[in-house]
């Protein structure tokens, strides 16, 4: 699990999978779990990213989401996105399945 | 030694009668369950001693030795023993099913063997068919749910220590 | 067919009732994630990338159509629509929501299947030999003794938790299609000159981080005292297989700490105790039972060819090429064992979607006797079809794109779902096989390259078999990014090897021109009807290292 790791990383944000579903979500800023990349709350420096996997960890959470971990990510302009390519596929979906994920459902939507 | 566990034998909650002794403490007469160290070390003086003995057999090398204690081990001293407790340091580690039935089927143990460690709900139901007849639970067990564990499979496949035959063999019987 | 009876019946219902227990436990939150994940595994279920997976068996590799037919309509109704066939003749779901799935297994389990076993550190689900009853010199059938074994390894109360997963693969032939020699038991069914049947055993065979081919441990064990012999080694391996670290606690590591003499001796001391009970021999009545259930199906008397058959291959350029790729001949005269590729070009191997699984379903039921096969290499059989019926499947096949006529070929590759789906993935296996089947798209350019098998693993686990592929591609990461080994040399039959590392890894850009290079050092220096493997043990890796260096 290599990819796994965000050791050095400035940025970071703490993703999850749903409990009842494995869906992959993100943490808010108000404590929320949402269900895309840009909705999580962004962490700037060690601490920080330390205090945001605090606040994945309390008891109720295990009722909701399973295993949260902190990963990294990049600035890319206005915006984040993640930097490795595995949660480049968590937050997209498949890339041999482009009707499948979240990426199918942004579709939809736009 | 404080109990952090309730035990369950032969299917009812009970007194446990044994308590675990460490490797210095002076024995008494009342039934006692030492380490496997301390039975090699003591075993001279241990078989004069004229109450009921048991020993703890730990599945884990704690970091120390690869492998943790063999049930091999035993067998010079199967007479002396009233029971073996049988060590599940984790659910994971699985040794002591082995130890289980080689001390029933191998070595016609006939005293008790009971689990202690962190035992999953779905292993009661395996110990018992391997052998075992006591079992320390963590007191927020009920015993309801003991039961009900005990029962979630009607049937075996295969033979094991206790008086299931196994579909393969009953469907013929 | 194996048919379940009662005890069979009972035992998976009540494990589904049981596991739907366990589901609200953990969903009210009277179980903890760490108390539940070990019980979600036992019965098969994974939290992969974007989802939960549930890995159903698939015992032997043996289906009916009733039971594919349960496959699409589960995809359909619980998934996305496709299942994705494994190396261990599984099939596996992707997107199934943990609170549906006791409902799953409840459909499940009317068609006589389930999820038991596919994960854990217990035995595995038995594979065999996909053309099991229908290939010619087979010794025995290994679906009898494989379920014998389903049967004694199921639940077992003492090998449940052993230090690591256990796979047992069977063959009854000569010709190894099932792997034997990688896997933690591989038995070989053997007639000795009595004319009594018995068992080759071999022991510590597997892949992953170190790979190892397993050592013959036993030349004939008398069919009555099989199970007492694979009782035997499981204890030895309970009882004194490491548990101090997760890498080296598989059989194959303790058989090389071991070494072979010793856990012979340890074997044998073990099984003599165990074979004096008599305990395990299975009642003659019962073994009768039980191989009766894989007895032939009623062949026709037929002539050996089929003029309706070669006057399709006449007509149709395309029929033939699928029939000498795709065919393999049968033991009964008039009919084939036909092998259907979910290997397309461009496409994810191994994936069915509910409409491939139904189209395969109905021809199985109306021309090969309600059965399919499913293989490790990820493609689907059809093990008793007529040559006269073989045109009329193969268009039926053709209509819905499964009939790439690329069996054995550089397009047959082998891929595990990698970092597309898995949670353990270093980098993506299915783009790369999608790149390499499209690089080499041109049929008669893969007929020219002749027997390649390409085998992809996303990490060092190798569900992907990459060690044992005469090419073997492994990804790694570095900093998150995706890089390519490869290996040469590997082969999973009869003559098993382990591939060694060419050196250093490729990236993503340049690994499929890596292969190409590999390929054509192959051809520039093949002789006469050499295939790859056979010019690569000539040769060895030197030649195919400077060229891919230079
Ligand atoms: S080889 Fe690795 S990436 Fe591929 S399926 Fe197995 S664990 Fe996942």
């Amino acid at each position: 699990m290599a990819q796994h790791s965000s050791k050095g990383a400035r940025f970071q944000a703490v993703t999850a999978n749903r409990l009842s579903d494995g869906e992959v979500v993100y943490l808010t800023a108000d404590n929320q779990w949402a269900e895309t990349f840009p909705a999580a709350d962004i962490a700037d420096g060690a601490a920080a990213g330390e205090a945001l996997l605090a606040r994945a960890l309390p008891a109720d959470f295990e009722l909701h989401v399973l295993e949260p971990y902190l990963f990294e990510v990049l600035q890319d302009g206005a915006h984040f996105k993640p930097a490795s390519v595995r949660e480049i596929i968590r937050a997209a979906g498949p890339t041999v399945r482009l009707d499948l994920g979240k990426q199918a459902d942004a579709k939809q939507e736009s | 030694m404080h109990k952090d566990y309730q035990l369950v034998k032969d299917g009812a909650l009970c007194q446990d009668e044994w308590h675990y002794s460490d490797d210095e403490t002076a024995l008494s007469d009342a039934p006692t369950i030492i380490s496997l160290t301390r039975l090699k070390a003591e075993a001279e003086v241990l078989r004069a001693r004229n109450a009921k003995l048991g020993v703890r057999l730990l599945a884990d090398g704690n970091g120390k030795t690869k492998l943790g204690e063999d049930v091999a081990e035993l067998a010079p001293y199967l007479d002396m023993l009233s029971l073996v407790s049988i060590d599940f340091p984790t659910y994971r580690n699985g040794r002591g099913f082995s130890a289980a039935r080689i001390l029933r089927e191998q070595f016609n143990f006939d005293g008790e063997l009971r689990a202690s460690g962190d035992v999953l709900h779905d292993q009661w139901a395996m110990m018992r068919r391997c052998g075992i007849t006591a079992f320390e639970l963590a007191p927020t067990v009920s015993l309801e749910v003991f039961t009900k564990a005990m029962d979630e499979l009607s049937e075996a496949y295969q033979p094991a220590s206790d008086d299931q035959r196994g579909a393969l063999w009953k469907r013929h019987a | 067919m194996y048919r379940y009876d009662e005890f069979d019946h009972q035992l998976v219902g009540e494990r589904v009732t049981q596991f739907r227990g366990q589901v609200e436990r953990r969903v009210s939150g009277e179980l903890s994630e760490d108390a539940f994940k070990p019980l979600r595994l036992m019965n098969g279920v994974y939290l992969q990338l974007h989802a939960y997976m549930l890995r159903v068996a698939i015992p032997y590799g043996t289906l009916s159509s009733k039971q594919l037919r349960m496959q699409a309509h589960i995809a359909r109704k619980y998934d996305r629509g496709y299942g994705h066939f494994t190396t261990r003749q599984n099939i596996q779901f992707n997107w199934p929501a943990l609170d549906k799935i006791p409902d799953l297994l409840e459909e499940l389990a009317t068609v006589e299947m389930h999820a038991i076993q596919t994960s854990g550190n217990c035995i595995r689900n038995v594979t065999a030999d996909q053309y099991a009853g229908a290939i010619d010199n087979e010794v025995e059938d290994p679906r009898i003794i494989s379920e014998i074994i389903r049967q004694w390894s199921t639940f077992h109360p003492e090998f449940t938790y052993l230090p690591r997963k256990f796979k047992i693969a069977v063959t009854g032939h000569d010709n190894d299609r099932a792997a034997i020699k990688l896997h933690d038991i591989g038995i070989v069914i053997k007639q000795n000159e009595l004319g009594d049947i018995g068992y080759e055993i071999h022991v510590g065979g597997g892949q992953g981080r170190t790979p190892f081919i397993a050592k013959k441990m036993a030349d004939f064990v008398p069919k009555a005292q099989l199970l007492a012999y694979l009782e035997a080694v499981m204890r030895v391996y309970n009882r004194l297989g490491r548990r101090d670290n997760s890498y080296k606690a598989r059989i194959k590591i303790m058989v090389h700490e071991t070494g072979e003499e010793e856990m012979r001796r340890l074997i044998e001391a073990e099984f003599a105790k165990i074979d004096a009970s008599q305990m395990l021999s299975v009642p003659q009545a019962e073994a009768d039972r039980i191989s009766a259930y894989f007895a032939n199906p009623a062949f026709a008397a037929l002539p050996a060819t089929s003029a309706a058959m070669e006057t399709a291959q006449k007509q149709d350029a395309d029929f033939a090429r699928w029939v000498r790729a795709n065919i393999v001949p049968h033991k009964q005269d008039g009919y084939a064992i036909v092998n259907i590729s979910l290997k397309p070009i461009g496409g994810v191997p191994g994936d069915a979607t509910d409409v491939q699984m139904e189209a395969v379903a109905d021809l199985a039921e109306r021309y090969s006797f309600d059965e399919i096969r499913v293989t490790h290499e990820q493609n689907l059989v059809l093990p008793h079809v007529r040559l006269d019926d073989l045109k009329t499947v193969y268009d039926e096949l053709q209509a819905h794109e499964l009939a790439t006529a690329n069996l054995g070929l550089i397009s047959d590759t082998i891929a595990c779902p990698g970092l597309d789906y898995c949670n353990l993935a270093n980098a993506r296996s299915i783009p790369l096989a999608q790149e390499i089947s499209e690089r080499f798209a041109d049929l008669d350019r893969q007929y020219d390259i002749g027997e390649l098998k390409i085998k992809i693993s996303g990490c060092i686990n190798a569900c992907g078999h990459h060690h044992v592929g005469h090419i073997g591609i492994l990804g790694v990461d570095k900093k998150g990014t995706e890089f390519y080994q490869i290996s040469l040399g590997g082969s999973a039959d009869e003559n098993a090897s382990i591939g060694t590392i060419t050196g250093r890894a490729f990236t993503e850009e340049t690994i499929v021109d890596a292969i190409e290079t590999v390929v054509t050092t192959y051809k520039d220096m093949r002789q006469d009807g050499e295939r790859f493997i056979d010019t690569y043990r000539r040769v060895g890796l030197d030649p195919f290292k400077e060229r891919l260096y230079a």
